[in-house]
């Protein structure tokens, strides 16, 4: 399964909802998707999921959604502890297990998952309940599909090849720097907050 | 003055450090509530920790602040900010050992103009029994300084409300993450059990 086209899913179906991307691929894919004014591109690498956490507590009321990859969700692993204490409904943790550090030099450097540790039974052992782990792009339709309808907390884990790796890539080519994406994200928040 | 209280510990605070029967001053974590709520503090995020245990266990108590306990301190910083992006008004409280495991997300704050009211034990000077508190010791101050992070040491109870109310007036006005250090005496009782 590539990364790229189940991304591209959850780019369709997402409608504006807050997302916290981590480092890596995933952030152009995104983008180039639509840009959206409540995203977060390239968080530090064990904060996606927190962050997103602390958005999805803060505004019940909005989808939040984490796209994780597996070098990055178990660089912050305690985080599957305080979401399944607090149970927010409306946060969706996408991790995309590729079992490599693939950003990264040669992108072959392989993660804990290529051999045999298992995210999705770590967030069953921290306690969350809807987690699925999906082989194939069908599947991962089906549970996206779900994990947008019904209540989380959601974890799913999308086991995906390395294939989507690019030979080149620019600098600056998301649509947004760093130092801005804070004040545009806490912008349009409050705007949509103050119009409910 | 009125007679300290003495506030029950979280069970893990008691079982993770040996010292129940901490008497904290009534007065000092009265003044942390008030001044959260005075200055529209509305989520806080907390490792428990023995400093500070009388104040989060006072905010649950009373309610009217969302305050969630997290599984580290760095965690619970980029849960503030979360919750600061979608118009919350955070503080993070912690043991000062935390602010040493906090630089990257904290830097990453300073950087995408993601702030957060910072409060944590603080024992670089006054106070420090414990040879094993020596760490701690060795990073809350330097995180600080090197992320040029502005923060204040509270030595008088009595300043707990205004120093809480102008620091978060900084946090708000200058998107910059502002620490507030308390060093033990001014939230516990002097001569107790630490």
């Amino acid at each position: 399964m590539n990364r790229t086209d189940v991304l591209r899913y959850i780019a369709a179906l997402r409608n504006g909802d807050p997302m916290i991307i981590s480092p890596g691929l995933a952030n152009y894919t995104i983008a180039e998707a639509k840009d959206e004014p409540l995203t977060i591109y390239n968080m530090e690498l064990p904060y996606t999921t927190p962050m997103a956490l602390g958005i999805a507590l803060g505004w019940p009321e909005r989808r939040v959604i984490a796209i994780e990859g597996d070098g990055s969700l178990l660089s912050g692993l305690g985080v599957l502890s305080t979401v399944a204490r607090y149970q927010p409904k409306n946060l969706l943790i996408f991790v995309f297990d590729n079992g490599a550090y693939l950003t990264t030099g040669s992108g072959k450097a392989p993660t804990a998952t290529l051999f045999g540790t298992d995210i999705e039974q770590l967030g069953r052992a921290a306690g969350m309940k809807n987690t699925r782990t999906v082989h194939d792009l069908d599947t991962a339709k089906d549970v996206v599909n779900a994990a947008f309808a019904q209540p989380g907390p959601w974890l799913v884990v999308a086991k995906v090849d390395k294939q989507d790796r690019p030979a080149e890539r620019g600098a600056h080519s998301l649509p947004m720097y760093v130092y801005e994406a804070g004040l545009v994200f806490h912008r349009a928040a409050l705007q949509e907050r103050s119009k409910k | 003055m009125s007679k300290p209280r003495e506030v029950k510990s979280s069970q893990r605070s008691v079982a993770s450090t040996g010292k129940a029967g901490v008497r904290y001053r009534q007065e000092a974590l009265e003044a942390f509530y008030d001044g959260f709520k005075a200055a529209g503090i509305d989520f806080a995020v907390f490792l428990p920790d023995s400093m500070l245990d009388g104040v989060e266990q006072l905010m649950i108590e009373r309610g009217g602040i969302d305050i969630y306990e997290c599984s580290r301190e760095d965690e619970g910083i980029a849960m503030a900010m979360g919750a600061f992006l979608v118009g919350k008004h955070p503080v993070a409280l912690m043991e000062g050992s935390g602010i040493g495991l906090s630089a990257l997300i904290l830097a990453r704050g300073i950087v995408q103009k993601t702030p957060i009211l910072l409060v944590a034990g603080h024992n670089s000077t006054l106070g420090e029994r414990y040879d094993y508190h020596g760490a701690t010791r060795m990073v809350t101050e330097p995180v600080l300084r090197a992320l040029d992070v502005p923060f204040h040491v509270l030595f008088d109870p009595a300043d707990i409300r205004r120093v809480i109310a102008e620091a978060h007036a900084t946090v708000v006005g200058q998107r910059i993450p502002v620490g507030i250090l308390l060093p033990s005496h001014v939230i516990r009782e002097i001569g107790e059990g630490r």
